[in-house]
């Protein structure tokens, strides 16, 4: 078993105690912004939405995404194997090289599922094509809006 | 119309800001820097997006929070950020799909749990 835990996984470019790590933080990071965010706003108002993505975010961010030494740079520290480590419970692929995955995945997942579920049935697939084109409209805000940032990458400035 | 324009101004900033600040805080002072990021990122992203509505949720319907932007903005960041190309998306795809699953189950425990009356939903 721990042999098998230990293993580096090639095709998914992760160790195997890595990807039930990552599935494990994914988990517990939704079911705590599910459970309590709109506890806290109904609760606090607009503060509480400032304690929970402080409390929430800024914690689980800290076991999901933290990575060895400065930055995001994982090669500071590395294993038996050469391999970098990471000790955050979602992995990020390829050896630490993948574009970033962000537990936003995750907790934006868990909406959606929660939100479909708790629908009737019958109505369910209505929500869904009603939810399609702002999906879409979001997602690729998200990417354009990453583009600009990440042209930072083209300009030569050493951050 | 204007709501879908709104929608996609605060899901570009609210992506743009989280790769754009997050690595360098977390740079700069280390894992409080990643936890300031936080308190200041997500809170003011949230406080715009969600609690005044930038990003389109009418109340009854699903929720898309602004996770979905935030996640879509730390791959396309990856890649132009470290000047990759479209074909280094398929390394995220495992992680990816890791998180897609936790937080899938997330959701499905917590319909399981909850009785459901949506009234978590603040709008």
């Amino acid at each position: 078993m721990s042999e098998w835990l230990q293993t580096y996984n090639e095709f998914f470019g992760m160790y195997h105690a890595g990807i039930i790590t990552s599935i494990f933080g994914a988990f517990a990071v939704t079911f705590t912004v599910l459970m309590s965010w709109s506890k806290l706003v109904k609760d606090f108002g607009p503060i509480g939405g400032f304690m929970a993505a402080a409390l929430i975010i800024g914690t689980f961010w800290v076991v999901n995404h933290k990575l060895p030494g400065f930055g995001f740079s994982t090669g500071l520290l590395n294993d038996a194997e050469g391999l970098p480590m990471q000790f955050s419970m979602i992995h990020q692929g390829n050896r630490g090289s993948a574009p970033w995955v962000d537990m936003g995945w995750a907790i934006a997942m868990g909406f959606i599922l929660s939100d479909v579920l708790c629908a009737p049935k019958g109505t369910r697939g209505e929500l869904l094509k009603e939810a399609f084109p702002r999906w879409l409209v979001i997602i690729l805000g998200g990417i354009v809006g990453g583009i600009f940032v990440g042209l930072t990458g083209y300009t030569n400035a050493a951050l | 119309m204007k709501k879908y324009l709104s929608t996609f101004a605060g899901s570009a900033i609210c992506g743009g800001f989280a790769f754009g600040i997050w690595p360098e805080l977390w740079k700069t002072y280390g894992l409080m820097g990643g936890w300031l990021a936080a308190t200041l990122i997500i809170g003011i992203m949230w406080y715009m997006n969600h609690y005044h509505g930038a990003i389109l949720n009418p109340s009854g319907k699903i929720w898309l929070d602004q996770g979905w932007c935030i996640g879509s903005a730390g791959i396309a960041w990856g890649i132009v950020r470290f000047q990759g190309d479209i074909t280094n998306f398929f390394y995220a795809v495992p992680t990816l799909i890791c998180c897609l699953i936790g937080g899938a189950l997330a959701g499905i425990l917590v319909w399981k749990i909850r009785s459901c009356d949506c009234t978590r939903k603040i709008n």
